[in-house]
């Protein structure tokens, strides 16, 4: 890190609990003390796996995973013609949000009653 | 723009970091001042400023002053961070997205914005976003296990199981040397694959992989559970007895076991064979629970058919003299499921007479050898006495009876007096119920299970005051805001929703709500607790402990104690709103409603004042005690309730919407519940969304189309379509006419009416519900009461169903108000209601 950076939030529910046990510490003693205690029971995260691993299979395998991922998660979106009159219908009448709507309308080929009668049936 | 600051300077500027995250305040807020007052137009600082008088409690400053850090300098990464980490405290989490992936634009090497960015997006369940963060994470430092695991729960939880399953292996594969056999990390990571093979539903190959980790992994139990599911889901039915017969062996209580065994053996029809497997670890473990208990499920008596035996009379019999003469208090709670069968519950009922006279013969009425012990003819006694409290077998005399024959001879027993005070409450006599209860915990001021039994009654009975003392007995004290305080820091869920109901009788809707809304909040505040685990878990390796966690928060409101809760806040929300509509409509009831609203106010004002005598005295108190921790409890920033009497929330002028608030959650997660789906047509028929209301109608009537609330409902439905279809947009009512279909529109109401009443003439729900659609229908107002104080008559009227009647001639101002409240107390004097 170039420069030094704000930490997480200190309330309870950000953070993790090992920033915590440090961010109670008062001096620089105290922390290293803290770092050492809350490293005690994490099994060596950087050093200790590191010796383990082929750094070059990693980087290989890295590659492998490359792209996957996101060429999994595209999704399959219809064009459908959707009347922006019929988005605010099922917006006002089914407490959706907008996006919400436009999804149900698109999934009903933009038939708005289609469109709701699926919806209260469910 | 990079505003660069002298040495002297930089050094202050860490120095505030420090002081931040050592959370001391003052010192860096001083810091930050002096390199201010050289630079006052430095962005990071100002940030930083923000982000400390943040966490003082100056929220809307913070967001100024961050703001204006953004503005002088719109290029640095430490604003967009801060001002992302000022939206994260005000739980904003789609701006805070926004605002670090801004800020990682500016600064893409950063981890720290990185890591941010990732555990909001996984909770908020982006899941698309936390696999493109974890992905990048990973190739920031890919020698780090976590990392591998943290993107295949990504994708696991995204669905993508195939995915997930490649990363695991792909990092295996890369190791040089096999991990330790104690590396903890690598045994659940192990498990967490297999896993996920398994949810592929690839039970072969999840059964090898299996076999090939079983010698090394460390959760010996989960190795072989996960052995026997997948062996019998293969149809290996002789390898899967044997392993779930190893797993008997290790832990015989276990009932599942049990059942997948006699499963997989295929014995489920053969009573008798069945018995035969409990039996044998019966045998083999003669202190054992389950082996003796779980075969009263399936055993049956058959004398009535043939001349087979009874079967179940014996192991009954067998079973309950040996908890009898032990003396297990729970034996009635163990065997109470079993009184859904009819017969289970006679023999049960005659088996425990049985028992108690055998005992009265041999022990000639002499009192038991040692004092207070529960066994033998107390035990008898006991178990009768619930035997006949039990709403399936009830009869409040016997029960009593029983009861007081038990307490005859132990009269210092907490038991029995529980137990007689939870037949007051059967009786619908709440006072009495509370003495008892209260009588009980007094023999024994140590225990805590009493103290809450007790409180639970007082509350029952309306005495608020009463029953946050006896809670106080139990609770830390010393915080200013006394046991309530305490009581919502513990997320003490019942009291505050027993506290709320009892405040709805005593007509205090203020605190009511105010209750509801704190349990509201701690359902908001268990699903914010996970936030640290998205961390926390990976870096503790327990994956899959994790991954049920992150379920299980996906569906946490479907918790019936969210329901409870948000069905009492939103009848108030419905009544309030019909109070306003009533209000500013007809005038002959401002009168009455002038008066209301000054005595609450009148009441409002001496609860205010009370309570700040009762915080003055609170804080006194606590100086005393201890003169710097009071200080310090003071000094807590933001702590204050502005609001604890509730005013404004009862004051509050969109009833509707708030009751919307609380109704999403129980329609999305327990549609399945009718009073759900019933509070939801009531809600939505006032917001006059009709398709809303509609959907709530039908699914209420998939559930039960004769519940008698939902009839009244379909009535009022069709008069409101029948009056407002003109208005509707045309599109919205071909729906509502394709889809409520079980009254159209020329259908006559009044006899649609009187035919279910018809039908239903004996139930005393149905005949209430159908008198009040009479009434709506305009039917003569005299004739309705007199209809429905006839309800009493009825067959099967209960105190319950009378306590109805009597809050609806209440409402409605009607003259049979009186005459009924005395027919009602002379048919069940014990009930507190008409007293």
């Amino acid at each position: 890190m170039a420069e030094p950076q704000p930490k997480n939030l200190q309330e309870g529910a950000s953070g993790d609990v090992e920033d915590e046990v440090q961010n109670t510490a008062k001096s620089a003693e105290d922390r290293k003390a803290a770092a050492a205690m809350a490293s005690l029971d994490t099994r060596g995260d950087d050093a200790g796996s590191s010796n383990a691993v082929d750094q070059e299979a990693v980087s290989k395998a890295m590659k492998s995973l490359g792209g996957g991922p996101s060429a999994g998660a595209a999704k399959d979106v219809k064009k459908v013609k959707v009347d922006p009159a019929d988005v605010a219908l099922l917006v006002d009448e089914l407490d959706l949000s907008k996006q919400k709507a436009t999804e149900l309308l698109k999934a009903h080929d933009g038939d708005a009653v289609r469109a709701m009668e699926a919806f209260i049936a469910t | 723009m990079p505003q660069p600051l002298s040495s002297k300077e930089n050094s202050l500027f860490r120095q505030v970091i420090r002081n931040y995250e050592d959370k001391q305040y003052k010192r860096g807020l001083k810091a930050a001042e002096q390199i201010l007052k050289k630079n006052p137009k430095h962005g990071d600082t100002m940030a930083m400023k923000a982000l400390i008088i943040n966490q003082q409690g100056k929220t809307e400053e913070a967001f100024a002053l961050g703001k204006e850090a953004l503005t002088a300098d719109m290029k640095s990464h430490i604003c967009w961070h801060v001002y992302g980490l000022l939206y994260r405290h005000q739980k904003n989490f789609e701006e805070a997205i926004k605002a670090y992936k801004f800020a990682l634009k500016l600064e893409p090497e950063s981890h720290q914005i990185q890591r941010d960015l990732a555990f909001l997006q996984i909770q908020m369940r982006d899941y698309q976003g936390y696999i493109q963060s974890r992905t990048a994470m990973l190739q920031a430092r890919p020698q780090l296990r976590q990392n591998w695991t943290a993107l295949a729960v990504a994708h696991h939880l995204a669905g993508n199981l195939s995915q997930a399953e490649k990363v695991l292996t792909t990092y295996e594969d890369s190791l040089k040397v096999p991990p330790s056999k104690t590396d903890y990390e690598n045994s659940e990571a192990v498990m967490y694959k297999n896993t996920i093979i398994a949810e592929m539903q690839d039970y072969q190959r999840a059964l090898d992989h299996l076999e090939s980790i079983a010698k090394t992994n460390l959760d010996r139990l989960a190795v072989l559970e996960l052995r026997a599911d997948y062996l019998s889901k293969l149809g290996k039915k002789e390898e899967a007895a044997d392993a779930y017969r190893a797993l008997l062996d290790r832990n015989p209580e276990h009932p599942e076991y049990y059942t997948k065994l006699v499963e997989v053996l295929g014995i489920g029809a053969d009573g008798a064979a069945q018995k035969a497997i409990y039996d044998e670890y019966a045998e083999k473990n003669p202190r054992c629970d389950a082996a003796k208990r779980l075969p009263l499920d399936f055993l049956v008596d058959r004398e009535l058919i043939t001349n087979l035996g009874d079967d179940f009379r014996e192991a009954a019999r067998g079973y309950l003299t040996l908890m009898l003469d032990k003396g297990v208090p729970s034996t009635f709670a163990n065997l109470k499921h079993l009184y859904a069968d009819q017969s289970k519950r006679d023999t049960l009922g005659s088996l425990a007479h049985e028992y108690l006279e055998s005992k009265k013969a041999s022990s000639d009425g002499s009192a038991p050898a040692d004092g207070d012990s529960l066994n033998g003819e107390p035990a008898a006694l006991y178990y009768l006495a619930q035997h006949y409290n039990y709403h399936l077998s009830r009869d409040l005399a016997k029960a009593m009876e029983y009861v007081d024959k038990g307490i005859e001879l132990l009269p210092k027993n907490v038991e029995f007096h529980m137990t007689k005070a939870r037949i007051w409450k059967h009786y619908g006599n709440t006072r009495k119920a509370s003495e008892t209860m209260d009588e009980a915990r007094k023999l024994d001021l140590k225990d805590r299970y009493i103290n809450t039994k007790a409180a639970k009654y007082q509350l029952r009975n309306d005495e608020n005051e009463t029953a946050l003392k006896t809670m106080g007995l139990f609770t830390r004290n010393d915080s200013p805001g006394g046991p309530l305080n305490d009581l919502l820091d513990m997320q003490s869920v019942w009291y505050l929703t027993e506290d709320g109901e009892a405040w709805v009788r005593n007509g205090n809707i203020g605190l009511a709500l105010k209750r509801f809304h704190a349990v509201y909040n701690i359902f908001d505040v268990w699903q914010e607790d996970q936030f640290d685990f998205h961390s926390f878990s990976l870096r503790k390796g327990q994956i899959r402990a994790y991954v049920d966690m992150i379920r299980w928060e996906d569906r946490l409101r479907e918790h019936p104690f969210y329901t409870r809760a948000a069905l009492g806040a939103i009848a108030i929300y419905v009544s309030i709103y019909d109070r306003s509509q009533a209000t500013n409509g007809v005038n002959g009831s401002e009168d009455a409603n002038g008066d209301e609203a000054a005595e609450r106010k009148k009441a409002a004002k001496k609860a205010k004042k009370e309570a700040q005598k009762a915080e003055r005295e609170a804080a006194e108190r606590a100086a005393k005690q201890d003169p710097n921790k009071s200080k310090g409890a003071a000094a807590e920033p933001g702590k204050k309730d502005d609001d604890p009497l509730g005013f404004k929330l009862a004051a509050t002028t969109e009833p509707l919407a708030e009751a919307t608030k609380f109704l999403a959650p129980i329609l999305q997660f327990s549609p399945k519940y009718i009073d759900g789906q019933i509070a939801g047509f009531e809600v939505f028929i006032r917001r006059e969304k009709y398709l809303l209301a509609l959907r709530c109608l039908n699914a209420a009537l998939a559930l039960d189309a004769d519940h008698p609330t939902v009839h009244e409902q379909v009535v009022r439905f069709r008069q409101a379509l029948n009056s407002k279809v003109e208005s509707l947009p045309p599109k919205v009512a071909e729906v509502l006419k394709s889809k409520f279909t079980i009254v159209d529109d020329t259908t006559d109401l009044k006899k649609f009416n009187a035919s279910f009443q018809e039908k239903h003439k004996d139930s005393p729900p149905h005949v209430i519900s159908t008198v009040k659609t009479e009434r709506l229908l305009g039917a003569d107002k005299t004739k309705t009461e007199k209809d429905l104080a006839g309800v009493l008559s009825l067959k099967d009227a209960s105190y319950e169903h009378a306590e109805e009647v009597l809050a609806i001639l209440r409402q409605w101002r009607s003259g049979e108000t009186d005459t009924f409240k005395a027919a009602a107390h002379e048919k069940w004097p014990e009930v507190t209601a008409f007293a």
